[in-house]
């Protein structure tokens, strides 16, 4: 496991910022939660982090490597050994579920011989060995979620990194899933970067909690001390756990 | 493409190109005609096409799959070959022809008459598939408040206008340099007097080169307006998304259209089915003394230029459809090349590879290859391009993620996810490789005159049975890798090809509209 590192980190597209002057520590085996309101940055960190985007200003670390800084990627994504949950899956279609375990594992240069126990390990983990076969079009929603969060683990990477995986799902499902994040997550000693709108979510996953508005980390800390915070918008989303009664 | 054009204007101490042919009055007046021409041609093929494409794909006109198939047949072929065809009906000595036919067949107004028909195609393909995929839910708000005539005008053409702008683009590029068919009827046009200066006694290359300025100046508007049109959406033109309703029931009307979608698809094949009746049975049997190893000429360098022009597409399509900056500039030559009269690059070509030293490339089948590659890979780009717009860029950029290289993403992700794609672009890189005359005929090396080269070269003299089996071989040579073409389009996808993250339509089909 990594510590990951965002020294003010600044990204823009154009003349549209989407990051600015964004810094946040996330510690080895610490899953911090990334709370904000729509557009406000959340996903651009994460693409920030995996080198899917430069940041215009700012450095971003993986433990001791720098991996991108000023407006150049100097760790390609492949190189990086940070995984990703995306918001929409982007599981491969023409790919088993079996099909997409191995090609992460081969990709990363795991030997043939130590794929196939680890495939088998990960599929009982997430439930899915009977699935294995299954292509993502036979899959349920639940399913798919389940193979997009194996296909992240499964090369025990140093980092996890997941955007709002849970987004689309029904309530049941969503806390089905939380339950088997959050025990893989304690099993792994992960670190972890989860980003979602969803302030129930975040107090379930999170060690801390970093609040982000228009581009920047406005507060970070553990839900206690982001209790006693000033900041109008911590205020309004905790009230979101008043109404659910957390 | 940019590097024949370089050496062309650098030119050598001996064969500097002199700008004088210019000052003359005579180049001028024939590319203004040239221009009037294409625009009667495009004016045809929008008047014919527009309607096709409408009631082919959005209304229950009887049979209207099987009309647009058959109509579009001309389009894969060089409009010599229909010229050929309406020659053996109007000539003089034609089916149904007299002095009258003949002398309207071999005018300005006969020259049109069969561009237009030949090119209508494109109008009609690249407008149905672009209906095809209008958002039905923008049509039925329409319809709760207008007559069908009004959401026509008012709602799916502007919808369209895009694919509409390509298509005469396209028809314009191809009218533009069209060599073969304008030669034949006798009609004077720019591209075929260029094509004189070259395939005369008088071999000219730099002086042809200095008369086809002018042209290279309308080849850079067309691409411009095909930028300015379509811009961000130029891989959209034919939609994302699939989406169907149903036919627009025309009613009372259902006939009549269907007489006037069937007379057009009539006068579309008629030319072609002209071919094989005048080559009758003594043009087969003969076929074998006169053909040559002509059938192998075409096939071999298409199939490699096309294979190239595939490769290319897999590496820049990507590319392309996330907008990346060398990509759009490499389409952007692309696009020019193949916009830009045939000849141009063929003159470059010659000035280039035609030395002692590269010998080995310019005496054998690989300038061909060469000359194709350059003029064609716009095809297999955009093709790709269109494919990869269909999907996330999330599905690639998961693989590199995860680990996956470049390489690796582009065989284990990009192409058995986009495999129908690859395989339609070839197939039409192959059609466009087949058909093409007036970029090898510039430079074929001698014995290896691919099909439509050998019907150009033979019309003249040679038996007319045999130039009409010729040319029938043409047409059914090309059928068939078409018919190969729509059975692998209509294979039934596997049950993985219905993808969880986006419904991935059949995209095959589109993609002859990636231009």
């Amino acid at each position: 496991m990594t510590t990951l590192r965002f020294d003010n980190v600044s990204l823009s597209f154009g003349s549209t910022p989407a990051l600015s002057d964004l810094s946040l520590v996330v510690e080895s085996g610490e899953v911090v939660a990334v709370l904000g309101p729509s557009g406000c940055g959340k996903t651009s960190l994460l693409r920030v982090a995996l080198g899917l985007d430069a940041p215009t200003r700012g450095t971003v670390w993986a433990g001791a490597t720098r991996l991108s800084a000023d407006g150049q990627v100097l760790v390609p994504p492949e190189r990086r050994r940070l995984a990703m949950v995306f918001q929409d899956l982007a599981l491969w279609p023409h790919l088993s579920v079996e099909a997409h375990l191995r090609f992460v594992l081969s990709s990363v240069g795991v030997p043939k011989r130590d794929q196939e126990e680890r495939i088998i390990r990960m599929l009982e983990q997430v439930e899915l060995q009977e699935r294995a076969a299954a292509h993502p079009g036979e899959l349920s929603g639940g399913e798919r979620q389940r193979v997009a969060i194996a296909r992240a683990l499964v090369t025990e990477p140093a980092a996890v990194l997941l955007d709002e995986p849970l987004s689309n799902l029904d309530l049941r499902l969503r806390r089905e899933l939380l339950g088997l994040l959050k025990g893989l997550f304690a099993q792994r000693r992960m670190t972890a970067v989860y980003v979602t709108h969803d302030i129930r979510e975040a107090v379930a996953l999170g060690d801390r909690i970093a609040v982000m508005n228009a581009g920047g980390v406005v507060a970070v800390g553990a839900i206690d001390a982001l209790r006693g915070s000033p900041e109008p918008l911590v205020r309004e989303l905790l009230e979101g756990l008043t109404w659910s009664g957390l | 493409m940019l590097w024949p054009l370089f050496v062309l204007l650098a030119g050598s101490d001996e064969a500097a190109p002199s700008f004088a042919p210019l000052r003359a009055v005579e180049p001028w007046l024939l590319l203004a005609r040239t221009l009037a021409l294409t625009a009667a041609v495009l004016a045809v093929t929008l008047a014919i096409g527009l309607p096709m494409g409408l009631l082919v794909a959005r209304t229950d006109t009887p049979g209207r799959r099987i009309a647009l198939v058959a109509h579009a047949a001309p389009m894969f072929v060089p409009p010599l070959l229909p010229a050929l065809g309406w020659f053996y009906l109007f000539g003089r000595n034609g089916l149904i022809g007299g002095e009258a036919s003949a002398g309207l067949l071999f005018s300005d107004l006969g020259a049109v008459l069969v561009l237009g028909l030949t090119f209508a195609p494109i109008v009609t393909s690249l407008a149905a598939l672009a209906l095809w995929n209008v958002d039905p839910s923008q049509e039925e708000a329409a319809r709760v408040v207008a007559r069908p005539p009004r959401i026509v005008a008012r709602i799916l053409l502007p919808a369209i206008l895009p694919a509409i702008a390509l298509a005469a683009v396209v028809v314009a590029a191809l009218t533009l340099s069209e060599v073969g068919a304008p030669m034949f009827l006798r009609v004077r046009t720019y591209a075929a007097a260029v094509f004189a200066r070259l395939g005369g006694v008088d071999f000219a290359p730099a002086e042809a080169f200095v008369l086809l300025l002018p042209v290279l100046v309308v080849a850079l508007a067309l691409a411009a307006v095909e930028r300015r049109s379509i811009g961000r959406r130029s891989f959209a033109v034919l939609g994302l998304r699939s989406f169907r309703s149903a036919p627009f029931a025309l009613g009372r009307w259902r006939w009549p259209a269907a007489v006037f979608c069937w007379s057009v698809t009539g006068l579309s094949i008629t030319p072609l089915l002209a071919l094989g009746w005048r080559a009758g049975l003594r043009g087969f049997a003969d076929l074998p003394l006169w053909i040559g190893g002509a059938v192998w000429n075409s096939l071999v360098p298409a199939a490699w230029a096309a294979s190239a022009i595939v490769a290319l597409g897999v590496v820049l399509g990507p590319l392309l459809s996330r907008r990346d900056r060398a990509a759009t500039r490499l389409d952007l030559v692309a696009l020019l090349a193949f916009v830009a009269p045939g000849a141009l690059l063929g003159v470059g070509l010659a000035a280039i590879w035609n030395q002692p030293e590269t010998a080995w490339v310019y005496q054998t089948s690989a300038i061909i290859v060469l000359g194709f590659v350059g003029r064609y890979a716009v095809v297999g780009v955009r093709t790709l391009a269109v494919a990869c717009t269909q999907t996330p860029a999330q599905i690639e950029d998961a693989a590199r993620v995860f680990g996956a290289g470049y390489l690796r993403t582009l065989a284990g992700i990009v192409v058995p996810l986009h495999w129908r794609a690859i395989l339609g672009a070839w197939v039409f890189a192959m059609v466009f490789c087949l058909r093409d005359l007036e970029t090898a005929v510039l430079y074929y090396p001698p014995g290896r005159a691919p099909l439509a080269v050998r019907v150009f070269t033979l019309e003249a003299n040679g038996p007319e049975p045999v130039v009409a089996a010729l040319a029938s071989v043409q047409v059914l040579l090309t059928l068939a890798l078409l018919g190969f073409a729509l059975g692998a389009a209509a294979m039934r996808p596997r049950a993985h090809d219905d993808t969880s993250v986006r419904q991935r339509q059949p995209e095959f089909r589109e993609h002859a509209g990636a231009l």
